[in-house]
C-alpha cells in the first residue's frame, strides 16, 4: 500500500490486488522519521484511476461489443503486471486519530511521509488496546471481521443518549435486547417501552427454560396486571396525563385540579367518586363535558381501578429491580394509541418523581419506535433534562426520520444497522459524533445483524461487529399468513 | 559472442488459418529480450514516456506526380474471401544510465467467416545500448535473413533508431508469416510498398510480395498519412465530386534510388466521409485482379472512414496504453530490480511553463 493524498481528514491509498482491504477496516500509517503514526479507516474502496484502462476495455470490445477472440502470445508475462496495475485499487480513509507513544490525540494536522510512511492492517484488538476500550463492565457486543470480540463497557452507556436504527429485520431489537440483559445483569435499573411485546419472554432460554434473568424481569401489561388506583397518583402526574396524553384544555385542567382537592380532602380518591364529582360538580357545561370525556377515557383504558389489591405499583417493580438489578418492561402490545400515551406519561411521570426523591439512583430507558407514545415535548425533555434526573434513553427506531434531528446530534452513541435508502441515512448522518461520509459509505454495506457501533462505546472509532447471539425466547415475530 | 540459451520454447500453435510456421524469430524475440535485460539489473532507470514517432521521409519525388481525374468505380464483391492484416508499436518505457528500455509488440488479425480474431506477439522488452545494439540487432536480421545486418548496411542503426528498426524487423517477419500461410487472401500492411529504406529492404519486401502472390494472395498497403502532393495538395484531398466508393489512380511517382517503389499507387475512397487514404498495391497483379481485390475487400471487411476494420484492429490491438506501460516498467523494476529515478527535465529547469520539450510524470 501506497500513500497517494490526503485532503482534509481524507486519505487516499493505493492499495493492490493482494492486499485484501475492505470498508471498515483500520490501517496504520506509520512514519518512523516523525515517530507518529496515522489511525485511518477505509470507508470507501474505488478503482485506481490508471491511465489507458479506458482504451483497455475499449479495444477488448470493438467487434459489434462482442469480445474479439484470439491469441496472446506474451512471453515474457506482462499480462500479469497488467492485471495487477489495472486492479489497484484507491481506498478512501478517513483519519481517525495520531498515535504518538501509544497515546491517542484526535488530530490530523500532521501529514505522514508519502515515500517513506509505511501502511499496515490494523487488527481491531490492536486498535481497541490502543483506544482502551475495556473497563470494568464488559458487554461483549459481538464478533469482528477478524475474528476478534468487540467488548464495550457498560459505563459507556452510563448517563449517555443512544439511538439503535437500522431498516426492518436487521437486528435492532437484538442488540437493544443485549445490551438490556448485560446491564441488568450488572445489576441497573432497565425500563423498557415494549411496543410489540418482544422482551415479554427475556427471562427465558430459546427452549423455553428459565434463564439467570427470569427473576429479574418485571413485565407490566396495562388493564391486565398493571392497574392504578387514583389515591397512589400524584396530582401532577395525573395532570400530565389529562394535558398531555389527553389533550384537556388549560380552564378545563384547573377545575380537575380543583375536583382532586375536593376528593383528596373527603380522602375519596376513586373512580367511582371523580366520575359523580365530575357530574354534580359547578361549573360550565363545556368544562364538565371536556372533563367527562376524559374520565371515560381514564375508565375505559383500563389502566385505572378503584380495587387497591389489584393495583399494581410499579414504584415497587423498580425497588426490586435497585436492589439486584431487573428490567421492568411496560408492554404496550395490544395498546390503543391514547392508552399507550397515558401508560408512558404515566410511567415517565413515576420515574421523575422516583429519581427526584432519590429513591430510584438511574434507569436506562429503552424506547421502541418512541414517535408512537412520546409527545413532542419529550423529546428534548428525555434529552435533556431527564438526563439529569437519571434517565439515559435508547431509542431503538427503523424510521431515524421519526427521531428529532436535536436527538442526533446529543446522541452519544449510535449502533446503527444497514439502511440503503439515501434519506435515512442523511438523517443519522447528522449525528454529532460521525461523519456524514462513514455512515453513508459503511451503513449500506453492512450484512443483516452486522452493527456499526459509533461514539463513546468505541471511543469514536466505528467499528463494525456482528452482533452476538443471545439464548433468550425471541418474540414479537411477524404474523404471517403464508406460515403452517 | 554465444547468446546464453533459456529454456523457453514458443508456443507451439498459432492460430493462423494455415499450419506450418517459422518460429525463428520469436525465439531469438524472447532470448534476446530476456538476454539484453539481463544487463540491467540493479541499474537506476528514469521514465520516459515519450512516444517514438516513425519518421516517414522517404525521400519520395513527388514533381512527376499525376492523379487521374476519371475515377474507377467500385462495387463490393461479396466472394468471401479472408482479409488479413499486420501492425506493430513500439514505445520506449525508459531510460537508463546505458541505454534505452524498448517494448515492442506486434498484431495480425484476420477476419473469417465474419469473425475477427488475431495474435499478438510481445510485448518483447528489451534494453537496447550502446553496447549491445548491434549484438541484438544482428541477431535478429540473422534469425530473419540469415545474415547479419552490415552483410548489405554500412555501420550499425543508431541507438534512437533501434525501436523503429526492431518493430520493423518484427512487422516483416508477420507479413511474412501472413503471405505463407494463407490462401487466396487480401492481407493489409500499415504503410505504403516503397522499398529501399533501413526499415524495408527491397529484397526482403520483395520477397513477401513475392511468397503472396505465389499463394493467390494479394497484398494491399493502406497509408494513414501520406507526403504526396499534386500541384501542391495533398493527393488524399484532390477527391472528385463522385459517389464513393472509387479509386483515383496515380501516376509518374519516381523515387531517389536505392528506394524503389514495389506497388501501384492510389487514392482510395471507399465510404462516405472526409477521408481519402493512399493505397498501394502490389504493381506485379495485373489491373483486373487488383480492382478486384479492392472490391473483394469492400465486400468482406467493414470500413471506418475508409479504412478497413482488419487494420484498424491490428493497430488497436498493438497500440501500447499507459496502463501496459505502467505494467511493463512494474515487470523491469520488479524481475530485474531497476530503480525509477527521476532526472530533472531540462527544458523545464530552464524556461519554466515555456519549456515543453520533454517532459515526465
Amino acid at each position: 500500500m501506497k500513500l497517494y493524498k490526503k485532503e482534509g481528514n481524507i486519505l487516499q491509498i493505493l492499495s493492490f490486488s493482494n492486499e485484501t482491504v475492505e470498508k471498515g477496516d483500520y490501517l496504520l500509517v506509520e512514519d518512523a522519521e516523525a515517530k507518529k503514526a496515522l489511525i485511518v479507516q477505509v470507508i470507501d474502496v474505488q478503482f485506481a484511476s490508471i491511465p489507458g484502462v479506458l482504451e483497455e476495455l475499449l479495444r477488448s470490445l470493438p467487434d459489434g461489443g462482442e469480445l474479439i477472440r484470439g491469441e496472446d502470445i506474451d512471453p515474457l508475462e506482462i499480462a500479469p503486471h497488467i492485471t495487477y496495475i489495472q486492479d489497484a485499487s484507491l481506498l478512501i480513509c478517513k483519519i481517525r486519530a495520531t498515535a504518538e507513544n501509544e497515546n491517542l490525540s484526535p488530530s490530523s494536522s500532521w501529514l505522514p511521509s508519502r515515500s517513506q510512511s509505511t501502511i499496515k492492517k490494523l487488527s481491531l484488538p490492536m486498535l481497541l488496546k490502543l483506544a482502551k476500550v475495556d473497563g470494568k463492565l464488559p458487554i461483549v457486543l459481538g464478533g469482528t471481521k477478524d475474528s476478534s470480540l468487540l467488548t464495550i463497557d457498560a459505563s459507556s452507556l452510563d448517563g449517555r443518549l443512544n439511538i439503535i436504527t437500522g431498516k426492518k429485520e436487521t437486528g435492532k431489537s437484538h442488540l437493544s435486547k443485549l445490551l438490556m440483559v448485560n446491564l441488568v445483569g450488572f445489576k441497573a435499573t432497565v425500563v423498557v417501552f415494549d411496543l410489540n411485546g418482544e422482551y415479554l419472554s427475556l427471562g427465558m432460554t430459546t427452549d423455553g427454560k428459565r434463564n439467570a434473568y427470569y427473576d429479574k424481569i418485571h413485565v407490566l401489561t396495562p388493564s391486565q396486571n398493571f392497574k392504578l388506583a387514583l389515591n397512589q397518583l400524584n396530582l401532577h402526574v395525573l395532570l400530565g396525563i389529562l394535558i398531555h396524553a389527553l389533550h384537556l384544555p388549560g380552564t378545563s385542567a384547573r377545575e380537575f385540579r380543583r375536583i382532586w382537592q375536593a376528593l383528596k380532602e373527603r380522602d375519596s380518591l376513586t373512580l367511582h367518586e371523580l366520575g359523580e364529582t365530575i357530574r354534580n360538580w359547578n361549573c360550565n357545561q363545556h368544562v364538565r363535558d371536556a372533563l367527562f370525556s376524559r374520565y371515560h377515557a381514564l375508565v375505559n383504558s383500563g389502566f385505572f381501578t378503584d380495587n387497591v389489591a389489584e393495583a399494581t405499583l410499579l414504584e415497587e417493580c423498580l425497588l426490586k429491580a435497585k436492589e439486584n438489578g431487573g428490567a421492568v418492561i411496560v408492554n404496550l402490545r395490544n395498546t390503543s394509541a391514547i392508552d399507550r400515551q397515558i401508560v408512558v406519561e404515566y410511567v415517565l411521570g413515576k420515574l421523575v418523581d422516583s429519581l427526584t426523591s432519590w429513591k430510584l439512583k438511574a434507569v436506562f430507558l429503552f424506547a421502541e419506535e418512541a414517535h408512537l407514545y412520546l409527545r413532542e415535548t419529550y423529546w428534548d425533555d428525555i434529552v435533556t433534562r431527564m438526563r439529569h434526573f437519571g434517565i439515559f434513553t435508547t431509542f431503538i427506531t427503523n424510521q431515524p426520520d421519526t427521531i428529532r434531528e436535536n436527538i442526533y446530534r446529543q446522541a452519544d452513541n449510535i449502533f446503527l444497522f444497514n439502511f440503503t435508502n439515501e434519506h435515512d441515512l442523511d438523517v443519522v448522518s447528522r449525528a454529532a459524533r460521525v461523519d456524514a461520509e462513514t455512515v453513508r459509505s459503511i451503513a449500506r454495506d453492512l450484512p443483516p445483524h452486522y452493527c456499526l457501533a459509533l461514539g463513546k462505546v468505541v471511543r469514536d472509532f466505528p467499528i463494525v461487529a456482528k452482533v452476538k447471539a443471545l439464548d433468550v425466547k425471541t418474540m414479537g415475530e411477524t404474523r404471517l399468513f403464508f406460515k403452517d | 559472442m554465444v547468446i546464453e540459451q533459456y529454456p523457453i520454447t514458443t508456443t507451439p500453435k498459432y492460430n493462423f488459418p494455415h499450419q506450418s510456421m517459422d518460429v525463428t524469430l520469436p525465439q531469438q524475440f524472447i532470448e534476446l529480450s530476456l538476454h539484453s535485460l539481463q544487463s540491467v539489473h540493479g541499474q537506476s532507470f528514469q521514465l520516459n514516456q515519450q512516444p517514438i514517432q516513425q519518421i516517414n521521409n522517404r525521400g519520395e519525388h513527388p514533381q512527376t506526380l499525376t492523379l487521374r481525374h476519371d475515377p474507377i468505380l467500385l462495387e463490393p464483391t461479396h466472394q468471401e474471401s479472408i482479409v488479413a492484416a499486420v501492425d506493430t508499436s513500439t514505445i520506449k518505457i525508459a531510460e537508463t544510465t546505458a541505454g534505452i528500455v524498448i517494448a515492442v509488440r506486434g498484431a495480425n488479425v484476420w477476419k473469417q467467416n465474419k469473425t475477427y480474431r488475431y495474435t499478438r506477439l510481445g510485448p518483447f522488452i528489451f534494453h537496447v545500448t550502446e553496447e549491445n545494439k548491434r549484438e541484438v540487432y544482428n541477431t535478429l536480421e540473422r534469425a530473419y535473413f540469415g545474415y547479419p545486418y552490415e552483410h548489405n548496411h554500412q555501420g550499425t542503426p543508431n541507438l534512437m533508431q533501434m525501436p523503429t528498426r526492431i518493430a520493423s524487423l518484427l512487422e516483416r517477419w508477420l507479413q511474412t508469416m501472413l503471405s505463407k500461410t494463407l490462401d487466396n487472401a487480401l492481407i493489409l500492411f500499415d504503410g505504403s510498398l516503397t522499398s529501399g529504406t533501413a526499415d524495408t529492404p527491397t529484397q526482403r519486401m520483395k520477397e513477401i510480395l513475392g511468397a503472396a502472390r505465389k499463394r493467390g494472395n494479394i497484398v494491399l498497403a493502406f497509408s494513414k498519412v501520406t507526403t504526396l502532393r499534386v500541384n501542391g495538395h495533398l493527393i488524399t484531398d484532390l477527391l472528385p465530386e463522385h459517389k464513393p466508393p472509387y479509386l483515383l489512380e496515380a501516376a509518374g511517382l519516381t523515387l531517389k534510388p536505392p528506394m524503389v517503389l514495389l506497388g501501384d499507387v492510389y487514392v482510395a475512397k471507399l465510404t462516405k466521409g472526409n477521408l481519402a487514404f493512399r493505397l498501394d498495391i502490389d504493381r506485379e497483379i495485373p489491373f483486373e485482379p487488383r480492382i478486384e481485390a479492392v472490391r473483394r475487400l469492400l465486400g468482406n471487411d467493414l470500413f471506418t472512414e475508409s479504412y478497413p476494420e482488419t487494420l484498424r484492429l491490428a493497430h488497436i490491438l498493438c497500440t501500447f496504453t499507459a496502463n501496459e506501460v505502467l505494467a511493463m516498467r512494474h515487470f523491469v523494476t520488479r524481475r530485474y530490480g531497476l530503480q525509477i529515478i527521476n532526472r530533472p527535465d531540462m527544458h523545464r529547469l530552464l524556461f519554466g511553463p515555456f519549456g515543453k520539450g520533454e517532459s515526465y510524470s
